[in-house]
């Protein structure tokens, strides 16, 4: 009998090794990111508009969810932040894309507009921002947020400064002139980069925040494409950019210092346990978050960006609520969070994404 | 016979029928082990060396779809979302393939097999040269626009794309001729081992049973019993492992050709359509790069007919219904962009190309591939679920026979034992 069991134990053995060895073949064409366990259909068309640094993920949420969901039609104009919420504040699109919360001047016309009821944020969308550089011989670059602001004041001409050897003992760093890149147009990336540099880098930093940033020197670019073109064509180049850009280019990305003084590399996890340590400052289904770029948490990267969709959580029309509320279910669930993650953003904290996701299924 | 005394022959039947049953023993151990050997060399090797090679034609296919989109996009900054699409796809596939080519070389199993995998890794390395020429004298272009390639770019992509075509795809195809080649030799072998196998244990089964019945006969006229239950329990157990060990190697056989029948020659089928149909796509992209050249559309509309109507694309009655109805949606989007490019409106026609919205191309293409992938997958995970199956059906069955004629071989002497006692 021992001998039975002990084939029967290999036959079992070797059905599964069967098994994995067809799944782990690469055993076919890779099928397309799974979506219709998680997706609620509706039917009926939305309409949304806004920020650009979320444009790339709405529109694989719209895909999948178009394709899953027949009777669905779903459209997301990339306008920018600003000409988002203005359209949407006007009565125009069932919701925004933003990559700021509303200033608190325009909350009352977005709230008029949901007739009384208030216009919230959901934050849906974290990207995560990286500095690209490209320097001969130079790899796991660490940089603090004071050599940062250093490097892009024009503080730090050269790759051998004493501040970035100081963040690198041991590396030897090349007499390289630093040239840095910067966005030319508006854009909720350099918001974030000038807000983390405005909230860590102490003195180092003067140009306080915004979405534009007007360097005196270095490469000013159109676009996240356009900085990582310069940084892949430039050598002793430095530049911030999103980072799908980084990781479709192949470029290298510093090391980030964060309020706990550990140096963390970017990565899924990283961002996510920053954005995890934001406060809500909102009330009631309203989520928006104070993002810490000085948070010590550890194993934080520190350089995000959070965008939110802006939605009224009373007073969205009749003919497109439930099609809203299928769809940003779809977007906030595992499953839509992970859709995106190859596209080089990072999933909501599990705490603020159960959050999201309640909320959207209170949505009237 | 006629020589022997009674306890001779005692002897001498006991002794015949031990013998049949270490024969009968041995005889389907060896063949339920080979059936083994040969079920594992089927579900461990030939099925997925075919896998690999076919998804490895697919991977190439689909990369120089996502080189022809980058190509037509590069550096714009209003198809940046595309871009990043292009790129990451472009990334998985190139890895995809890296991964076929190793594990194609090192499962191959001749030196033919061996020859084409590395022929296709020089001529990846020419591919690659060829693309990323094209892509880097566009990302050199100060203000870059989709559709307009400098004509250094649209040069090297017809060196990449001719490489694909000529080079790369050709000896994807040897190599998937040559693994699903091997994979119908490996159900051949498992059923000629069957045919055999079935016709050995019925015959020695047989023998066995008959040398147990006429002892028993033997003994009832000799000692005037009408049955020894030792002898008739033998009897029986040697009848029920013959009808069982044949039933177990012509179920099993059949269980695993219904398995590569249903579900994985469909899964073959649909994985070349696939390929196949990234293919056709990414010639609406290769006729709006080329300034519009003819064969282009030409190629589409082969590729297309062949999806629609079945042929040497994979698919040899077409696509079914659900499948095809998408792929024509796709088609209808192909034409509209091909007219849009005729006219010379241009960044329409990219516009028509990377839409997402229903009736452009990127949705529609997704929508197709969402239905295609769905069966394809569908269809593997039928395979392995019927292969797991039908090669449970083998448990144990080299140790079985050895463990039931084992008995046999006991029962028979323990039968005769009081007998030969009585002259003893």
């Amino acid at each position: 009998m021992r001998g039975g069991k002990a084939m029967a134990n290999r036959s079992v053995a070797l059905a599964a090794a069967v098994v994995a060895a067809l799944a782990g073949c690469g055993a076919g064409p890779a099928a397309p990111a799974p979506v219709a366990d998680s997706i609620r259909c509706a039917a009926g068309t939305l309409t949304g508009q806004g920020s650009s640094a979320q444009a790339n993920a709405v529109n694989i949420w719209i895909r999948n969810y178009q394709a899953a969901c027949p009777e669905a039609a779903i459209e997301y104009a990339s306008v920018g932040s600003g000409a988002g919420l203005r359209a949407f504040i006007s009565g125009a699109g069932d919701f925004a894309g933003t990559d700021a919360a509303l200033p608190a001047a325009d909350q009352p016309g977005a709230d008029a507009r949901c007739g009384g009821g208030p216009a919230i944020h959901l934050p849906m969308v974290v990207g995560p921002i990286v500095l690209a550089y490209n320097v001969a011989g130079v790899s796991g670059l660490r940089l603090s947020p004071a050599t940062i602001a250093r490097i892009f004041t024009g503080a730090a001409s050269t790759w051998d400064d004493a501040a970035i050897a100081a963040d690198n003992p041991g590396v030897v760093l090349p007499p390289t002139r630093i040239s840095t890149v910067h966005r030319s147009d508006s854009s909720g990336t350099t918001n974030s980069f000038t807000s983390f540099l405005a909230a860590t880098a102490g003195g180092a930093w003067t140009s306080g925040s915004g979405s534009t940033w007007r360097a005196k020197g270095g490469q000013a670019r159109q676009g996240n494409g356009g900085v990582a073109a310069a940084v892949r064509r430039t050598e002793g180049a430095i530049g911030y950019l999103e980072w799908s850009y980084a990781q479709v280019n192949n470029l290298n990305t510093a090391v980030v210092r964060n309020g706990d003084g550990e140096f963390v590399e970017v990565g899924n996890q990283a961002a996510g346990t920053a954005v995890g340590t934001a406060t809500v400052t909102g009330a009631g289904g309203d989520l928006r978050l104070d993002v810490d770029y000085t948070t010590a948490e550890p194993g934080a990267y520190p350089l995000v960006l959070v965008t939110y969709e802006v939605v009224c959580a009373r007073g969205t029309r009749a003919g497109a609520l439930d099609l809203l509320k299928g769809f940003l279910a779809y977007t906030s669930s595992e499953a839509g969070q992970r859709a995106v993650a190859r596209l080089g953003y990072a999933p909501l904290p599990e705490r603020i994404r159960a959050r999201v996701a309640g909320t959207v299924d209170t949505l009237g | 016979m006629g020589v022997l005394n009674t306890p001779s022959r005692l002897r001498w039947w006991t002794f015949s029928i031990v013998v049949a049953a270490a024969a009968l023993t041995a005889a389907t151990s060896l063949l339920m082990s080979h059936t083994q050997d040969q079920v594992r060399t089927i579900g461990a090797e030939a099925a997925p060396q075919a896998a690999t090679a076919s998804d490895l034609y697919f991977a190439l296919a689909d990369l120089d779809a996502q080189v022809a989109r980058l190509v037509l996009i590069a550096g714009a900054e209003e198809h940046s979302g595309s871009q990043i699409d292009a790129l990451s796809t472009y990334r998985e596939r190139s890895r995809q393939i890296d991964a076929d080519l190793e594990r194609a070389l090192s499962t191959a199993t001749t030196d033919a097999d061996r020859a084409i995998v590395r022929d296709l890794l020089g001529d990846l390395a020419v591919y690659r040269q060829w693309a990323w020429q094209a892509l880097a004298v566009e990302w050199e272009q100060p203000e870059p626009r989709a559709g307009q390639l400098p004509p250094a770019a649209r040069g090297y992509y017809a060196q990449a794309t001719n490489v694909l075509h000529f080079d790369l795809l050709p000896g994807a195809k040897r190599l998937r001729d040559a693994s699903q080649a091997r994979l119908d030799r490996a159900y051949d072998e498992q059923r000629a081992t069957e045919r055999v196998g079935i016709a050995l244990i019925v015959l020695l089964g047989g023998l066995l049973v008959a040398l147990l019945v006429l002892f028993q006969r033997w003994l009832s006229g000799r000692f005037r019993r009408r049955l020894n239950p030792a002898l008739l329990t033998a009897t029986l157990i040697t009848a029920g492992l013959v009808i069982w060990a044949s039933a177990v190697l012509a179920v099993e056989g059949q269980r695993l050709r219904a398995a590569h029948r249903d579900s994985f020659a469909p899964y073959l089928e649909l994985s070349h359509a696939q390929a196949v149909s990234y293919d056709a796509a990414a010639d609406t992209s290769r006729y709006l790069l080329s300034g519009n050249l003819p064969q282009y559309r030409e190629d589409f509309t082969r590729k297309s007919e062949c999806l629609v109507g079945g042929g040497a694309c994979g698919v040899t009655t077409g696509l079914d219904a659900r499948v095809r109805e998408r792929w024509l949606g796709y088609r209808r989007d192909h034409e509209r962009i091909l007219t849009l490019a005729d006219d010379g409106r241009t960044a329409a026609a990219i516009d028509a190309l990377t839409g997402i919205r229903r009736g452009e191309a990127a949705f529609d293409f997704y929508y197709y591939d969402v239905a295609i992938s769905g069966d394809a997958t569908g269809h593997k995970q039928a395979f392995e679920a019927s292969f797991a199956d039908a090669e449970g059906l083998l448990a144990g069955w080299s140790v079985l026979p050895v463990a039931v004629l084992g008995a046999v071989m006991l029962l028979v002497p323990a039968g005769v034992w009081r007998r030969m006692a009585e002259y003893r």
